[in-house]
């Protein structure tokens, strides 16, 4: 479980910009295998809040705890997908996805038997000498997958990680993000400014309101699992994206009136 | 699991082909009028490098002018040729360029590990780098030659002048290509490695000084090249050891022919080392090519 109590984060003012109040105390409870879609507008510190439960920044004020323990510091129970991929260009496919057991110092005939394993679940079996500049973005997040759920995390958190794709390449990643989730038992906290994704993925979604961010509504998404590719002609799933369309909308008008 | 697959093969090889196509461009715009891959297209079926060719040209027009104008100060290339494999053959040269390397190879050698140790020091931390900066980009601008008064009065008459010489024109490159290597890194890889929690130590071997590694190459190339230059000229100066004493006792005898012999030979030298660290930079960053296979 993972729990988030009054964090606040405010980036320091420089270059006369004034300080930023990223996360104004926001209070989330996440439970075990739950997957959880966090939606907001741009800029509205999403990323900010999964670098919280990352442990990769310091918190201003409030405490992240994973099942009781606080967090200060990433750990092995996490592991993150990055909404720029963020792979290493010198490294192929292999030494990419193998590079956190790497880290863990796991052997390396062991890391590149796990690396092969999960480069083949992710579809890019044959791929494993290439570099990711001869990759497609859709191929580039699939080796950013592989790479996070190669250490086996209890805890994946994913940043808008088909923000970078184009829209085909997008649906079949969350198909086969889907197919993966399904068995795998894992708590997931999903970044997204998407609200079909949001909907396509999440057992519940979380919206966060613009600056200073806090937890604004949640709402639990009764829809079957596992999703059928047709789930968006669901007619719940229309009425709840009609909704959220509501509620965002509310949360942008006002901040634009805000704003003026 | 993945239908797609089939669909993202052709995509890869495209990007490939781009990349293929990009590289070309870049080397046809290189050489100006030329063909694919550096030939002349005036003979596109004999695919004779163009370099090549303006090298011949100009040893041509060397040595016709050679013959012709009959200037003391310039001989045929003929004549310098034969010189060389005479020096080389009689063994009158291999002493000195056996000391020559000597010298080289101790002052590039600690230019390359205390460059290399105070770059990533530099491009890791904000302080020291806005402390030296102003220091190294002094010294990289000034001419390492204006210190030998100065190493005399530390060294005495040694061969350390010369190492220090070639040190100091080989040092600097080397440090601030290496920092800007380390700060190029892409902040986004720190931060995942950060995520999987590196030490700073993993850090530091498996991502900055990989990452660092095309610009760090770089100038170990340049500075491989800096510090030829700068062991003729101290040879020059402090004539006691290597081709530079030997170029300045021909010089003094305006024996032309045997300065244009040892000219080659430290070309030959020069292009020699910068080669090896060619192949040493290929090798290593071959990710960074915009040609891979």
């Amino acid at each position: 479980m993972i729990e988030l109590r009054g964090v606040r984060k405010v980036y320091p003012s420089h270059d006369g910009h004034p300080p930023v109040i990223a996360l104004g105390g926001v209070d989330l409870t996440i439970q075990t295998q739950e997957i959880v879609c966090l939606l907001g507008p741009s800029g509205c510190g999403k990323t900010t809040l999964l670098k919280a439960i990352m442990g990769l920044v310091s918190l201003d004020a409030g405490e992240v705890r994973i099942d009781g323990q606080l967090v200060s510091a990433p750990g092995a129970d996490r592991a993150m997908v990055f909404q720029n991929f963020a792979l290493l260009p010198w490294a192929d496919v292999m030494t990419n996805v193998a590079f956190g057991l790497d880290l863990r110092g796991v052997s390396r005939a062991e890391r590149e038997l796990k690396a092969r394993e999960w480069i083949r679940a992710v579809g890019l079996e044959g791929f494993e000498r290439h570099y990711p500049r001869q990759l497609s973005g859709g191929m580039q997040q699939r080796v950013g997958l592989a790479r996070a759920l190669a250490v086996n995390p209890t805890i994946l958190l994913m940043d808008e990680p088909f923000g970078a794709v184009d829209a085909q390449t997008r649906r079949l990643l969350q198909e086969d993000l889907l197919a993966l989730l399904e068995h795998s038992r894992k708590t997931v906290f999903f970044v997204t400014h998407s609200m079909e994704e949001a909907l396509l993925l999440g057992g519940r979604l979380v919206l966060m309101t613009q600056r200073p961010s806090r937890i604004r509504d949640e709402t639990v998404v009764r829809l079957p699992r596992p999703r059928p590719p047709d789930v968006e002609k669901d007619p719940r799933f229309i009425e709840l994206k009609e909704y959220l369309w509501q509620q965002l909308r509310a949360m942008q008008i006002s901040t634009a009136g805000h704003d003026g | 699991m993945m239908d797609d697959n089939a669909n993202m093969a052709p995509q890869a090889e495209q990007t490939q082909g781009r990349s293929d196509a990009e590289g070309e461009g870049r080397a046809k715009a290189a050489l100006g009028q030329s063909g694919e891959d550096g030939t002349l297209s005036a003979f596109p079926h004999l695919r004779i490098p163009a370099s090549w060719l303006s090298l011949t040209a100009g040893v041509i027009a060397w040595e016709l002018a050679g013959w012709w104008a009959g200037l003391g100060f310039l001989p045929p290339f003929s004549r310098v040729l034969w010189t060389a494999a005479g020096l080389i053959a009689s063994g009158q040269i291999v002493t000195p360029l056996l000391a020559s390397l000597l010298s080289l190879l101790a002052g590039y050698g600690a230019a390359v590990t205390l460059g290399l140790a105070l770059g990533v020091l530099m491009g890791r931390y904000r302080t020291v780098e806005f402390v030296l900066t102003p220091y190294l980009e002094a010294f990289l601008a000034a001419p390492k030659i204006a210190l030998v008064p100065v190493m005399y009065a530390v060294f005495g008459l040694s061969r350390l002048i010369q190492v220090a010489v070639i040190f100091l024109s080989g040092f600097f490159v080397v440090v601030l290509n290496t920092m800007r290597g380390i700060q190029t890194v892409e902040p986004a890889c720190v931060e995942m490695a950060h995520a999987f929690g590196a030490t700073e130590r993993q850090l530091f071997w498996k991502v900055l000084l990989p990452g660092a590694l095309p610009l760090t190459m770089a100038g170990l190339r340049l500075a491989i090249g800096h510090a030829v230059r700068g062991m003729v000229t101290a040879e020059m100066l402090v004539a006691l050891f290597g081709l530079g004493a030997l170029l300045r006792s021909y010089g003094a005898r305006f024996d032309a022919e045997k300065v244009f012999a040892i000219l080659l030979v430290v070309i030959g030298v020069a292009l020699v080392c910068s080669f090896m660290v060619q192949v040493a930079e290929r090798r290593m960053t071959r990710w960074a090519d915009t040609t891979l296979e």
